[in-house]
């Protein structure tokens, strides 16, 4: 090759470079006059929230499909129409937040059979007054379109209410099908009751002539149809006059199908829970990094950290925001699959479940793998709170980490070490062998399909993995996304070809977050539907069933200490909701463990 | 072979691609244990309510039966309803491809008027200090991940010195998109850095080849300078393989979006595809397979299309 020599090649170059750099210029723009870096509220009439990373809202409608009633679309829901009773923890402790609901009392009868409810003297936002036919509305959309409700669950409500009855605008009785107890029925039952305005969505379509549509179980599902039709235009939100009719602190302004929601202040309200701050903005990430790199940037308000970067909070105080771990309801542990064709039979033994208990050291964990922001748990009340559901023998850990005494225990039951694993050289049912259904050679390997997309639940279970081995347990781990987690670890029976998962998690956020009164029924009650594991022991039930109904709160305590002893699943630390970071000057609310939030309640310090 | 009839062969062609890759993709998507319920539904989802779902979204059917009545929406233009984000597949990716398409075209665009005078300016100075420094920088940038690029670039010109902001824009239509063109920079300064590193490798090389070339020593004979060598004939002939790259690089584009898109808080097609991934949504999922085999087969044919324009010996060939 023959080299070239440029005649006046740089006045070329010049302007293909001058190209590039006009390009980014041009693109650049007013950078500097927007100055968009700075913190876009700024006004005390104004707060930006940064949504959880990944989530898009999606619904506003206080009634609909499980698939639409998750905890963030609720607290935009709530915003717009008060429940009944709001049974939350945005008051410090979970408790009935009276300024927050509709009904300003509850009077159950002594036999605990039925409750009577006085509604406030409140209106909707159009100047009409919210009575209980409202309250009556919302029970027979809910009574005849049960199956597709969201917080449905089989010999729940509104299957245990036998009748509602208004007896007068601002007075009904729910009577139920038995006694239960107040506290739970309160917690769990009314606060999912919203009174939703009749008098202008008990129709049938947009032309239809609102009427008494929804006393009829056909014309219940026909409005049911038409109100959730209507929410799935998502484009609508802020323009259907359906949804101007509210009775909470903040009307929508806009919904962005990106994602971005903007509130703005009821100025009809006349409830206990006035809005202070005239304009929140819920803001979408598609990802924690890009919620966080907003906070360093001073555009949220009110967003959150990883835990991971927890030892990076003085960068975070240094800008103005104060750091304020968000503590959940909740509860975070691994299901045994009690029906795996290999291991079910070992999990089944109460002592193989002891000696792995054993091997989690719970303490170290949340002090180092969740730097603090985790609290360890024993069993299924949670423990970040305190809370008059705590039995003292859950409080008090039963099995203690020891890995030595978790190796002896195996081999007091007929288990020895082979190359570091725990075998099986003694089957039999007695108390020094293996336990009915293990087999002589069955190796002590579990695997566990865990959450993916996670740092500090990746080091989680290698720390497990690590402390296992100590006793003899070998661990394995695969990942998946949640979604896939959840798919792949259902309740199911020996033959099915679903049933080889053995251990599963999909608790990098808490496994399990409860409604106020933290009852079993659904995660450990025989066929319960999130009983992944297929855990059943009939003292449990009875427990659980007790709870409910019995008043007080002594067979509750009774069904966590049953099941810190018992040990359905592999107890580990619940962790931190989230970890959030909060502008200085933004005052006046608790966050809710219930893990909703509350607009209202925020306000800025003047 | 006219070129009518060559295109019509390459859009026959495009349409069975395209079937297969959605064959190929249900079959996988389905194939998977457990189906999407319990993920979508939650761990508080009952067994009726994980029943109902997939009644209502036809799950229960054979698998077949299930493909014909998607291939039939298909036919209509109707492409599902999002499991996760309660929105027509159809909306969801007329908001988010032109996002993911002005993010990637500017992308391109910017990349390519670097790259491809950076690559002929870096043949002309083969092993030249000045060379060696631009190649040691592509390397540099090529190698870089993308995360890691962008997150350099947010630290220093968000937080450090801060000149354009860490986020894209974040309206739902385009129109807010060139609200803040400010917004735009760091986005489309992370994607393009490894593009204009790539293509300047290749018009580099290119270049070199063609100027061993007989014509151009016949053209150095006939008193050519060699800008005029360069610009007049050289840079036409250079240009034919990175057209051809251009076409073939349409995936990478997507697949650096979704990098880019979660990074910067941009909400488009990489991180839609991302999502739906991760969430179990099938439809979505499908709906986007089906987007970026379209504008993968769209891309090679126009590639394959400029390419005959650039150089006829191409067009010659298919004839």
């Amino acid at each position: 090759m023959f080299p070239v020599r440029l005649a006046r090649p740089r006045q070329h170059w010049a302007l293909a470079a001058t190209s590039a750099v006009a390009a980014v210029a041009l693109l650049a723009g007013c950078s500097a006059s927007t100055g968009s870096t700075k913190s876009q509220s700024g006004s005390k009439d104004t707060i930006n929230y940064a949504l959880p990373a990944n989530f898009t809202p999606n619904w506003i409608l206080p009634i609909g499909t499980a698939a639409h009633l998750n905890t963030n679309n609720g607290s935009i829901a709530r915003t717009l129409w008060e429940p009944l009773v709001a049974f939350n923890g945005s008051q410090g402790s979970i408790a009935w937040n009276k300024k927050g609901s509709l009904a300003t009392a509850a009077d159950f009868a002594p036999d605990g059979k039925s409750v009577t409810i006085t509604l406030g003297k409140r209106t909707w936002s159009d100047g009409k007054p919210i009575t209980s036919r409202d309250v009556e509305f919302w029970f027979n959309l809910i009574k005849a379109n049960k199956a597709q409700w969201g917080n449905y669950n089989e010999g729940k409500a509104p299957d245990n209410w036998t009748t509602l009855v208004a007896t007068d605008a601002t007075h009904l009785t729910i009577t139920f099908d038995r006694a239960y107890n107040n506290d739970w029925m309160l917690a769990n039952e009314l606060s999912l009751i919203h009174p939703l305005p009749q008098h202008v969505w008990d129709k049938t379509s947009d032309s239809g002539v609102v009427g008494n549509d929804d006393k009829t179980p056909a014309g219940a599902v026909k409005v049911w149809n038409y109100l959730n039709t209507a929410a799935k235009s998502l484009g609508d939100y802020s323009t259907n006059p359906l949804w101007k009719t509210i009775s909470g602190p903040y009307l929508l302004s806009s919904f962005s199908t990106s994602g971005k929601v903007v509130l703005v202040a009821n100025t009809k309200y006349d409830g206990g829970e006035k809005a202070k701050i005239k304009t929140v903005n819920l803001l979408p990430y598609t990802s924690t990094s890009a919620e966080e790199n907003a906070v360093r940037s001073g555009a949220v308000d009110y967003g959150y950290i990883t835990a991971t970067n927890l030892d990076q909070a003085k960068s975070f105080t240094s800008q103005g925001y104060t750091v304020k771990p968000w503590t959940g309801w909740a509860i975070t542990y691994m299901p045994y699959n009690f029906n795996n064709p290999t291991m079910g039979a070992v999990f089944k033994q109460l002592y193989a479940r002891q000696a792995v208990q054993m091997s989690i050291d719970q303490t170290s964990l949340s002090k180092v793998i969740f730097n603090g922001t985790a609290v360890p748990g024993y069993g299924p009340i949670p423990q970040a709170q305190k809370s008059d559901f705590l039995s003292s023998a859950q409080k008090n850990n039963p099995y203690p980490y020891s890995t030595s005494k978790a190796a002896a225990l195996l081999m007091s039951h007929g288990w020895t070490s082979q190359s570091g694993v725990m075998v099986c050289t003694s089957p039999g049912p007695s108390s020094s062998q293996c336990g009915v259904g293990v087999a002589s050679g069955t190796k002590f390997a579990m695997s566990v399909l865990s959450q993916s997309g996670s740092t500090v639940t990746d080091n989680m279970m290698s720390a497990i993995q690590s402390s296992l081995s100590k006793a003899g347990i070998s661990f394995s781990i695969k990942t998946a996304p949640v979604n896939s987690v959840l798919s792949q670890t259902p309740p199911c029976t020996a033959s099915e070809a679903i049933c080889k998962w053995q251990l599963s998690f999909f608790g990098t956020a808490g496994s399990w977050y409860f409604s106020a009164f933290p009852t079993g029924d659904s995660l450990f009650m025989t066929k319960g539907g999130a009983n992944f594991g297929s855990y059943s022991n009939k003292d449990v039930d009875a427990v659980i069933k007790e709870s409910t109904t019995s008043s007080g709160n002594t067979a509750i305590q009774s069904y966590s200490a049953k099941l810190a002893a018992d040990l359905p699943v592999i107890w580990l630390p619940s962790p931190d909701y989230q970890i959030s970071v909060v502008k200085s000057g933004l005052t006046g609310f608790s966050q809710d463990s219930l893990a909703d939030f509350h607009p209202a309640e925020w306000s800025w310090a003047k | 072979m006219t070129t009518s009839l060559y295109l019509l062969r390459r859009l026959l062609q495009a349409v069975a691609v395209i079937f297969i890759v959605t064959v190929v993709v249900f079959g996988l998507l389905h194939s998977l244990p457990g189906g999407p319920a319990r993920g979508i539904l939650g761990a508080q989802a009952t067994a009726q309510q994980i029943e109902q779902f997939n009644s209502e979204q036809g799950l229960t059917k054979p698998l077949y039966v299930q493909y014909f009545l998607y291939l039939g929406h298909l036919l209509h233009g109707d492409l599902g309803i999002s499991y996760t984000y309660n929105e027509s597949i159809t909306q969801l990716i007329v908001e988010r491809l032109p996002k993911t398409l002005v993010l990637t075209i500017l992308q391109a665009v910017i990349a390519l008027v670097i790259a491809i005078p950076l690559g002929m300016w870096q043949a002309a100075k083969r092993n030249h200090p000045v060379d060696y420094i631009a190649t040691t920088v592509s390397f540099v940038a090529y190698s870089a991940p993308v995360f890691f690029l962008g997150l350099v670039l947010i630290i220093v010109f968000s937080q450090t010195i801060p000149l354009f902001p860490s986020q894209a824009p974040n309206g739902a239509t385009l129109a807010s998109v060139f609200a803040n063109p400010a917004a735009l920079v760091l986005p489309i300064a992370t994607g393009a850095a490894s593009m204009i590193a790539v293509f300047s490798r290749y018009m580099r090389s290119s270049t070199l080849e063609n100027l061993s070339e007989d014509y151009v020593r016949t053209a150095r004979a006939g008193g050519g300078s060699g800008g005029q060598i360069l610009r007049r004939h050289v840079f036409r002939n250079s240009l034919t393989p990175v057209v051809a790259m251009l076409g073939y690089y349409v995936p990478v584009l997507f697949g650096g979006a979704l990098v880019i898109e979660q990074l910067f808080n941009y909400p488009g097609m990489g991180l839609l595809f991302w999502n739906a991934a991760q969430s179990s949504d099938f439809p979505v999922l499908l709906g986007c397979v089906l987007v970026i085999s379209v504008a993968t087969v769209v891309g090679t044919l126009i590639a394959d299309i400029l390419q005959s324009v650039i150089d006829p010996r191409v067009k010659a060939g298919r004839t």
